[in-house]
């Protein structure tokens, strides 16, 4: 029996049983709808929160030193040196102090560091450029503010303010550049960021550094560079392994998708049992109406093998219009998934992504090709499962006894 | 020239709830090729056994069934399969067309089951559906739109679309009236007379009588018409006599 004729006798079975096979494949839709919507959502939700946090962000790593001994600029340099698993690494140092512009002032924060912070941060310039190495080598009264501070200070976040002059503390500073506010960092509340140099001169009176900000090379192991970073640190200072764990707090965003990715992962498993139930009363629905296709077939299934089938044709023949019922949910499934995916994202896609502290973004689905390989293979499987008792039952039918069955 | 069909002693036993059934006690029979042969019987006679074992569709318990030289019972499932396909016809006493299918299609499904080429397919039912004389206005006609003379012929159509060796045809006429199962005798006739060998199973004497031979059939074993008639003579003898 040629592949053709085959294609030819399962579409005609399916067509002469249309409403009844569109009924029974109805619970391979809702489960195949569910894991599609579900995969659909929980793409979409991942992929605005690594929108929303830049491509940078899942490479970079905070390092927060509280241990009992300065450490200073050069020491930070230093370490920069022994942490080649790091593509650049900026020091930083806070301060506040009073700014002002020629109408208005507030209370910035101040953050003293090095033109290679930027880069780590992945913080884009809106405005003008960055402060240069000799900048900072010269210490010169040069500043970037970010889009909080130049409204704090101008009225609108959009005001042209390359080339003006702030006062920052006592001292003015020529703005330079203005970046977009930090999400991950003070929000919109107002930066200013100087040379680090500058900073330790005029501001925090000290070069030690508050903590490190660094940019893990693409090829690294993010899970495992939060141990180097505390190993290397622990040789640089050669203290123990408790003085340590109590000095340092070294995070990575990597952590917090790893968290969000746990809490999607219970989602998913409540998500997934429920589709597997569905699939599973669904394909008991195929195997049900199959042995009735059976039962109601047996005159022409014994005309057939009086004709020359073979109880292999028979097999195939049957063994396909399982396949076939459970593919067509499959596509209806996958269909109706996405379509209910966009629904959901569209009506309460804003109040899920605040609830998740992704603020006002929109959620838009992801279409993933592996899901729906992956749905498409399940229905593949389901139809072959269920189908394949009803297929061995036709085709171990006597042909005798069948042609002449009432 | 070697018989179509030569069977030799053969004996079909079949084991049931109700214990075991002797269908056929030690027939033999030879066929040869371009004959019309008919085969009478009272219903529970062991007819339709051994027009499953012609057919192919059931084996002797013993006894060889040779057909075109073949020996039938060294066959295994698929080989028997092929051979249904490709050398022999059924003609049913319900038709069994597939009812929403094509005319064209019914007559073409055992080319399905052959490796029949798809382009030649059609080329050949629509050979075999002239053959039986059908009018071309009926070949796109889904076959149950069809009378039952029709059908039949159809039916005919399908089981000589492979050319096979022999048509088997059970109780043909037994679903139609006289005028239509004439017709289908008629074609029955026509093919005989274009070379095919026929094997027809009736327990009709109307029908009996359009064939070249007839062989009866009692309680599993064969009888030539002298046999028989001696047969019903005595029984009628005895019955008058009590």
């Amino acid at each position: 029996m040629r592949m053709r004729d085959l294609a030819y006798e399962t579409a005609s079975a399916l067509d002469a049983n249309r409403g009844r096979s569109l009924l029974t494949v109805l619970g391979i839709v809702i489960g195949i709808s569910a894991v599609i919507a579900m995969t659909a959502l929980i793409g979409g939700i991942k992929q605005s929160l690594v929108g929303e946090l830049g491509l940078n962000q899942a490479r970079l790593v905070n390092i927060y030193l509280y241990l009992d001994r300065s450490v200073t600029l050069d020491d930070a340099h230093a370490l920069t040196q022994m942490m080649p698993e790091y593509e650049a690494v900026a020091p930083i140092t806070y301060a506040s102090a009073k700014t002002t512009s020629e109408t208005k002032s507030f209370d910035a924060s101040v953050v003293g560091t090095e033109p290679v912070y930027f880069h780590v941060m992945g913080l884009k310039f809106l405005q003008g450029e960055n402060f240069t190495e000799q900048d900072e080598s010269d210490g010169a009264l040069v500043a970037v503010l970010d889009q909080g501070a130049v409204r704090n200070l101008y009225g609108k976040h959009d005001e042209q303010v390359v080339g003006k002059t702030v006062q920052i503390g006592s001292v003015s500073y020529r703005v330079v550049g203005v970046i977009e506010s930090d999400m991950g960092g003070s929000g919109d509340s107002g930066t200013a960021y100087i040379p680090f140099s500058t900073c330790a001169a005029r501001l925090s009176g000290s070069w030690d550094v508050s903590g490190m900000v660094g940019l893990a090379s693409e090829d690294t192991d993010i899970t495992k560079i939060v141990d180097t970073t505390k190993h290397k640190i622990q040789t640089y200072y050669n203290v123990d392994d408790e003085a340590i764990e109590d000095g340092t707090y070294i995070y990575t965003m990597q952590s917090v998708i790893d968290e969000l990715d746990t809490m999607m992962g219970a989602f998913q498993l409540i998500m997934t049992a429920v589709a597997s139930i569905s699939l599973l009363v669904g394909g008991i629905g195929i195997m049900n109406m199959m042995l009735t296709n059976v039962t109601e077939r047996i005159r022409e299934i014994g005309l057939r093998k009086a004709l020359g089938a073979r109880s292999s044709d028979i097999t195939k023949q049957f063994l396909l219009e399982s396949v076939c019922l459970c593919l067509a949910g499959g596509v209806i499934g996958i269909l109706l998934g996405y379509l209910g995916a966009y629904a959901l994202a569209a009506l309460a896609g804003g109040t899920m992504a605040s609830g998740l502290g992704l603020g006002d973004t929109t959620i838009t689905p992801a279409i993933d090709i592996h899901a729906v390989v992956m749905a498409t293979g399940i229905c593949v499987l389901i139809g072959v499962l269920f189908g394949y008792y009803p297929a061995r039952r036709a085709a171990r039918l006597d042909p005798v006894e069948s042609l002449h069955y009432q | 020239m070697l018989p179509v069909i030569d069977i030799r002693n053969v004996h079909r036993i079949y084991e049931s709830a109700a214990g075991y059934t002797h269908a056929l006690k030690g027939v033999s029979l030879q066929v040869s090729r371009g004959e019309f042969l008919c085969i009478m019987g009272p219903s529970g006679s062991g007819k339709s056994t051994l027009m499953n074992t012609l057919g192919c569709l059931d084996t002797p318990t013993s006894g060889t069934f040779k057909l075109e030289g073949v020996d039938v019972s060294t066959l295994d499932d698929d080989e028997l399969a092929e051979l249904r396909a490709t050398r022999l016809g059924f003609v049913f006493q319900s038709f069994n067309l597939l009812p929403r299918a094509t005319v064209l299609r019914n007559v073409m499904l055992p080319l399905i089951y052959s490796d029949c080429p798809v382009r030649e397919r059609e080329e050949r039912a629509v050979r075999a559906l002239q053959a039986v004389s059908l009018p071309e206005a009926y070949y796109d006609h889904r076959s149950n739109e069809l009378s039952g003379g029709q059908m039949q012929r159809v039916a005919i159509a399908r089981a000589l679309v492979n050319d096979p060796a022999v048509i088997l045809a059970d109780e043909p006429t037994g679903n139609l009236d006289s005028a239509t199962g004439e017709m289908v005798l008629k074609t029955f006739r026509r093919l005989r007379s274009e070379g095919k060998t026929i094997v027809l199973i009736t327990h009709d004497p109307d029908v009996a009588a359009w064939a070249d031979r007839t062989v009866h059939i009692r309680d599993g074993k064969l009888l030539t018409d002298e046999q028989e008639r001696a047969l019903v003579a005595a029984d009628h003898t005895i019955r008058s006599s009590t």
